[in-house]
């Protein structure tokens, strides 16, 4: 699909533009949107925002590449991001990201084969008394350890299985 | 004036100058730089230019300033360094370079820089002329203690288009080339990707880095970070011997030096590796187009006329000079004077005056210009821009009207600089029968962050000089706004136009001029985008486009074809000189105007020999030997002289000095233009030469001349007197026929643009622009090859929708390999089913 | 005496981010009573109050405010609602438990310099904060506290939320405005500041103040300049909002009078330290940036103000308390945070984009037990180099934390040159998944 002309988003899209004395400003929030609905900042999603921005696709995706919060590959279906900075590490956020990333048997950035998680570490995630904690498609999960992961991966997966069954 | 001290001295700078400029001009103080540069906004990012700044301390009740002990005036410095190119002056500013805080922090600066910068020096392109070699010797740490083994290694040969590459290693992310696209070109195709010390430069449009300007970026990257794909890995700059010289290409007539280098694969002779701006701040500053830049390799084409040649029954074969001349004496000899000549915008005013004197001496006045499209040179003479013009000079309170005239395509730096002006507060108006580039930026509200002034006018094909005449009634708001403008500078193109057409619309521009008090001075007046390097030149030299009718129209006894191309340009050649007894072609490719010819004449380009050329701005501009010569090519004026000598006329002059020295003495536009004349320099900003420090990039300075430029009527304080005008017929389609509107590609087909293979893919496929409503009346679609009819001829080529005025259908030139009408023409198109493209 | 709460209400009235509840407990009266004044008497009465702005540099608001030219005709307010220093969590919580006061703040600011819209900044992470705060402003909307003719007067102000993205430079007042406009959040040149003509939002004035600033405001309005500053001490009115994190038994958000000390906070309210046995080491009282101190009875003592943490050589900045045990080892502090900087760094100046890649890659080879006895001054010569030169403050940021960890932790250094390092708390295998 794409943003432009999709019911789903033109109510949203054109809130966000006329949020704004100039269309510029609502690259950010029509990268959101394009994230939403491809997965991913995708080609398509930058030359959609350009469109409607009125920028050129460069200076979108260069937005797109300054910020953290936009990808640009593809995501499992659970984006983990873990903050492992100083507050968190010094609560063992460290060692949780360590054995996540175990647990799954993925490296630093990587996403599991089932196409369901994503593990990355990122910088502080301003809940640094909540620790160890992670941010999953931008909700946060707070006073975290590997049990309830465990848990919560197990669940994942199992609703991965009732659909593919 | 403001008063600054700087190092303990006094100097008088301009009020609201950038502190570094300041310093270069005042006191000659080079604060290094590698992000700042003269031409763009600063942006205080590489830190470089950091220096130690304070303020007098003025008493608040006398206001002035508090004196120390000493009778000094009390300074405040400020706790922290500051970047002078961020700072512009302000009286009582105190200013520091030399001492040791700000000696540190510039090698602090560097030492930074170069933990990521790769030691490739040795095989780098910008070596020996890198703004980070020459300041890290100046400024920079001897030693590193950045001692790893893993230093940072990334991709090294990233195309950002066809022309540019990037090194991702070497880039300082100084953030000059984004900017130079951004507030310079006005089209934003790069920008920065990630951050911190992962920032890259990138390009994600598509098609990628293509704008008509990308060399430039490499010039003023202040390392080797971008490279041009022609020059890559092509000599080393210490190689090179600069050669003065002036774009042949278009009416800006930008200055250039030319990077020679004695070559093995030439069999010794000096080639041409790459072609530089040369600073000329009255013509086009320090930048030039990427045609200018790239659209050198002609002169060294495999498939040019090398021989002079003779015609024999169908073949031309091979003769002698010595041969030709006394042949060709016979013919004209009997030609008494049915003799007409015929020049392209391309040539030199030193053939031009040869071709003068030849048909002076034969008794015909029969001088042509190619192509018979664009009139009112002669208002160019008369109320051109004022001398002293400069396009910089145009800002805030000045206006700026282009019509019937693409700019972008067809002079490219005039639509840089217009741009510009634009950019400084100029009002820009841009009217024509179509979208075209400059209109976007007429359009705009906006730019960079600051508001820019500027309206657009559309017409229907063929109707500039009627709008023109009456645009006071028919546009009131923007009439006044251009009469009423401080400076008003007009661009008049032909674009739609009959050659009527074209001098209505001249007429009426210059009426306008005149009527409004914008003649005579520096910043006003008018200016033509007449085709080729010396539009002006032709016209005052004495050929004019109305002869050229009517040598069509009266084919003489023997034609001169002088580098011209009617058997490529007009569909209805054939009918005109095949009348021609004797057609003499001087070229510098065979093409199919020999076909005609009973003699063609191999001549020289511009890289292999001397010449000049009147630019736009009637600046006659001199350009110098660079290369080898190809063959048994001469220069054109050579091969005329050698014919009059035949002829008994005169014995050829030994130089083309020569031959100006006797055009300054004859023609009256030309006096004082000899070439001692033409090499006179003066002082320029900013410096692009000397110690490189400063500016840091790889712009030539100017040693080869500025030029002079030729006064208008106008200027010389003749009063020019408003004229009628003559409404021509707009021209219009048959019934049932689509009107056929001829346009400029910058990027062509044409013989010396087609050798530079770098530029192909950039050369659009043939192609015809429709109406949407006109496409699907005659189910047409996007891409769809459909077949156009003018006259007797056919062409195919593909079609495109978009948005072009109804009825009218945009055929540029010069794309195809055949022949396409020069003037607005009627004609038919129809779908092919076959793709047999031309 | 209890200790005055001002900005943390919903620990008083539950569901007080609700309008209605929020209205029934006084809500939106600060911005009615603005609305009586004139826009200078605002500013004032919000200078006054010896307000000082809570993003960390301290700078009092209402002069801010005052700096605003009077004859521009558009101006704005954008709140800097992108918390994003290491250890910073408060602004998450007003915005969760107490929106409309900071709404309510917003347009009383808005109104002081004549606004014409607000743009509430959130880190992009606050994701569910924004549209809760989405729906605030709506609620508010209905009663014509946002929008045309605010409280039936002339004045009209909209107010937007804006999401980052993911970028702590974008805490940086200029950065956050490119942010906003659409470009790249790399801060810029100034002069122009954003209260200048030139300098803000679009290039017109702008006010950027916290969130923590903002929504002391309704407050001051209602209860007056003067019983706000007798909060707090003489050069830091009122209470602040205090983040702790690290070793502590409790940690969380506490408001407090600036009149309270460390050993208060950490002690009496956060149970001391997390684990039994062990002792308090180092204290980071405002976050990665702000320089790090023993944490001794002599900071212990030390009231949380500007002034006086200014005398023990930190600052209390955003008051984001990391606190240290002593099973921490300074050297793998200073290689957090310098990780944590090398990711901010927005790359545009020199300095900080190459220096913060440097001393990384110096540290990890120090932590890796590879660094050479000279390796200590170099990183400390390379963090001197890069402060003061840099085009923000994040390079100042940056270079603090290797200089004061070397400067009042020497020997965690020197242990690992001396080739004696533990490899505590994290070994190298995990420090390698941690890096970049």
């Amino acid at each position: 699909m794409a943003i432009i002309n999709n019911d789903k988003y033109t109510q949203r899209i054109n809130w966000h533009l006329s949020k704004y004395p100039d269309k510029r400003s609502a690259v950010m929030p029509l990268l959101y949107i394009a994230q939403e609905e491809y997965g991913w900042v995708s080609p398509e999603g930058i030359n959609e925002v350009a469109q409607l921005c009125d920028m050129d696709p460069t200076q979108v995706k260069s937005i797109a590449g300054f910020y953290t919060m936009y990808s640009e590959k593809p995501k499992g279906k659970y984006w983990l991001q873990v903050c492992n900075d100083l507050a968190c590490a010094l609560r063992g956020a460290d060692e949780f990201h360590h054995d996540l990333l175990h647990h799954l048997g993925i490296e630093e950035g990587g996403t599991t084969d089932d196409g369901l998680f994503t593990v990355e570490h990122v910088m502080c995630l301003a809940a640094c008394d909540k620790a160890p904690m992670l941010q999953c498609n931008f909700h946060f999960m707070e006073n975290l350890d590997m049990a309830k992961m465990k848990a919560w991966i197990e669940e994942k997966r199992a609703e991965l299985e009732k659909e593919n069954s | 004036m403001v008063k600054i001290v700087i190092d303990g001295k006094d100097y008088e700078v301009p009020a609201g100058a950038n502190l570094v400029d300041a310093a270069k001009n005042a006191a000659g103080n080079d604060i290094p730089v590698f992000c700042y540069h003269p031409k763009m906004e600063p942006v205080g990012m590489c830190r470089m230019c950091i220096v130690e700044l304070g303020m007098e301390e003025i008493d608040r009740e006398t206001k002035q300033p508090v004196l120390d002990d000493k009778g000094q005036p009390k300074v405040r410095w400020m706790p922290k360094l500051q970047t002078a190119c961020t700072q512009k002056v302000t009286p009582g500013m105190h200013v520091r370079t030399a001492t040791k805080l700000v000696e540190d922090a510039r090698q602090n600066v560097i030492e930074f820089l170069l933990t990521s910068h790769p030691l490739d020096c040795p095989i780098c392109d910008k070596g020996g002329e890198c703004p980070l070699q020459n300041l890290t010797m100046a400024h920079g740490p001897g030693g590193s203690r950045m001692v790893f083994n893993d230093k940072l290694k990334l991709d090294k040969h990233v195309p950002l288009g066809d022309l540019i590459y990037l090194d991702e290693e070497r880039c300082i992310q100084c953030a000059r080339c984004v900017r130079f696209q951004d507030e310079i070109v006005g089209d934003d195709v790069l920008a920065f990707h990630e951050r911190g010390r992962s920032l890259q430069i990138i390009t994600n449009s598509d098609p990628g880095f293509d704008t008509y300007f990308s060399g430039n970026t490499t010039d003023i990257c202040p390392v080797g970070a971008l490279t041009t794909a022609d020059f890559r890995f092509g000599a080393r700059p210490w190689e090179l011997t600069e050669v003065p010289s002036i774009c042949p290409h278009d009416a800006a007539g930008s200055n250039i030096s030319l990077s020679t280098r004695l070559d093995r694969d030439a069999g010794g002779k000096a080639v041409i590796k790459r072609v530089m701006p040369r600073q000329n701040e009255y013509v086009n500053e320090i930048w030039i187009s990427d045609k200018t830049r790239f659209g050198h390799h002609f002169t060294r084409s495999e498939d040019r006329l090398l021989h002079p040649m003779l015609r024999r029954g169908d073949t031309l074969a091979p003769t002698t000079w010595k041969d030709v001349f006394a042949r060709v004496a016979g013919d004209l000899k009997a030609a008494g004077s049915d003799v007409a000549v015929i020049a392209g915008g391309a040539i030199t005013n030193e053939d031009l005056w040869e071709l003068k004197q030849l048909a002076a001496g034969l008794g015909s006045e029969r001088l042509g210009t190619w192509t018979p499209t664009y009139g009112g040179a002669d208002l160019v003479a008369k109320v051109g821009v004022g001398k002293g013009t400069n396009l910089k000079d145009l800002g805030k309170g000045d206006a700026v009207l282009v019509i019937a005239s693409d700019l972008e395509e067809e002079v490219p730096m005039w639509r840089l600089r217009l741009k510009q002006a634009q950019d400084r507060g100029a009002y820009l108006v841009v009217a024509n029968a179509r979208h075209t580039r400059l209109e976007d930026f007429a359009t705009q509200k906006e730019r960079n962050g600051k508001p820019v002034s500027g309206a657009t006018i559309r017409y229907n094909v063929g109707e500039a000089a009627h709008v023109m005449h009456e645009l006071k009634t028919r546009y009131p708001e923007i009439a006044e706004k251009l009469a009423g403008a401080t400076n008003l500078v007009i661009v008049a193109g032909a674009e739609g136009l009959t050659l009527d057409g074209s001098k209505a619309l001249m007429q009426a521009a210059a009426n306008f001029l005149i009527s409004s008090g914008h003649v005579g001075k520096a910043n006003n007046g008018l200016m033509s985008p007449l085709p080729g390097a010396n539009g002006m030149g032709l016209h005052y030299m004495g050929f004019t486009p109305e002869n050229t009718q009517h040598i069509m129209a009266n084919p003489p006894k023997v034609l001169i074809v002088a580098q011209a191309e009617p058997g490529e340009d007009d569909p209805t050649a054939a009918a005109w000189l095949s009348k021609v007894e004797t057609v003499i072609t001087l070229s510098l490719f065979p093409d199919k105007t020999t076909h005609y010819a009973t003699y063609a004449l191999p001549i020289q380009s511009f890289a292999e020999r001397d010449g000049t050329f009147v630019n736009g701005e009637r600046r006659v501009q001199r350009f110098y030997t660079a290369q080898g010569p190809m063959g048994e090519a001469l220069p054109a004026w050579k091969i005329v002289a050698g014919m009059r000598e035949a002829l008994g006329q005169a014995k050829p002059k030994v130089s083309a000095a020569a031959v100006m020295l006797e055009i300054s003495n004859k023609v009256p536009a030309f006096a004082g233009c000899t070439y001692k004349d033409l090499a006179k320099v003066e002082k320029q900003f900013p410096d692009v030469g000397g110690a490189d420090l400063y500016y840091g990039g790889t712009a030539y300075d100017n040693k080869g001349g500025l030029g002079v430029q030729i006064a208008t009527s106008a200027d010389a304080g003749e009063t020019p007197a408003v004229a009628d005008v003559t409404l021509p017929a707009v021209p219009k389609a048959k019934d049932g026929e689509l009107l056929l509107l001829p346009t400029t590609r910058l990027y062509n087909r044409s013989h010396v643009f087609k050798p530079s293979v770098l530029v192909h893919p950039r050369v659009l496929l043939p192609y015809v622009e429709l109406n949407e409503a006109d496409a699907h009346k005659l189910g047409v679609q996007p891409g769809d090859v459909v077949e156009i009819a003018f006259g007797d001829d056919t062409v195919r080529v593909r079609a495109g929708i978009n948005g072009t005025p109804a009825g009218v259908a945009v055929l540029p030139r010069e794309l195809a390999d055949k022949a396409t009408p020069f003037l607005p023409t009627s004609g038919t198109i129809k779908k092919v089913t076959e793709p047999v493209l031309a | 005496m209890t200790n005055p709460i001002i900005l943390l209400r919903g620990q008083e009235v539950p569901n007080i981010h609700q309008y209605d509840v929020y209205v029934q407990h006084g809500g939106y009266q600060g911005l009615k009573k603005a609305l009586g004044m004139s826009p200078d008497e605002v500013i004032n009465e919000v200078k006054n109050s010896g307000l000082r702005g809570r993003g960390g540099a301290g700078f009092p608001a209402g002069v801010k405010w005052s700096f605003i030219p009077k004859n521009e005709p558009v101006k704005y307010v954008t709140v800097n609602a992108d918390e994003s220093e290491t250890g910073t969590f408060k602004d998450r919580l007003i915005m969760e438990t107490n929106p409309h006061q900071l709404i309510e703040g917003a347009l009383i600011c808005a109104y002081a310099i004549q606004a014409k819209a607000v743009y509430i900044y959130l880190r992009g992470e606050f994701w569910d904060v924004a549209h809760q705060l989405d729906q605030c402003i709506e609620d508010a909307r209905k009663d014509g506290w946002v929008g045309k003719n605010i409280g039936g007067g002339n004045f009209s102000c909209e107010v937007y939320t804006h999401l980052g993205a993911g970028a702590y430079i974008c805490g940086e007042e200029s950065a956050l405005l490119n942010s906003l406009e659409g470009k790249l959040g790399q801060p810029r040149v100034r002069p122009p500041f954003p209260a200048q003509k030139g300098g803000g939002l679009y290039g017109e004035p702008t006010v950027v103040n916290n969130v923590e600033t903002i929504a002391n405001v309704p407050w001051i309005m209602v209860n007056g300049a003067a019983e706000y500053k007798k909060i707090g001490t003489e050069q830091s009115a009122g209470t602040k909002l205090y983040c702790v994190s690290g070793h502590v038994k409790k940690p969380g958000v506490y408001e407090l009078p600036f009149t309270a000390t460390f050993r208060e906070l950490l002690y009496d309210i956060c149970g001391g330290p997390s684990v039994e046995g062990r002792n308090f080491k180092a204290l980071l009282p405002s976050g990665g940036s702000g320089p790090i101190v023993h944490l001794n009875d002599q900071v212990l003592d030390t009231r949380m103000s500007y002034e006086d943490t200014a005398k023990i050589g930190t600052i209390i900045g955003s008051a984001s308390l990391i606190v240290m045990d002593d099973s921490v080892d300074i050297t793998w502090v200073a290689s957090k945070v310098t990780k944590f900087f090398k990711h901010e760094s927005c790359g545009k100046c020199t300095p900080c984009r190459e220096g913060t890649y440097w001393l990384d890659k110096v540290i990890d080879r120090i932590l890796a037990g590879e660094g050479r006895p000279e390796d200590v001054k170099l990183i400390e010569n390379v963090a001197k180099n890069m402060a003061g030169i840099t085009l923000c403050a994040l390079g100042e940021f940056a270079a603090n934390p290797i200089i004061h960890t070397i400067k009042n932790f020497p020997d965690d250094f020197n242990q690992h040159v001396a080739k004696k390092a533990e490899t505590k708390p994290v070994p190298a295998k995990k420090l390698a998944a941690a890096g970049d």
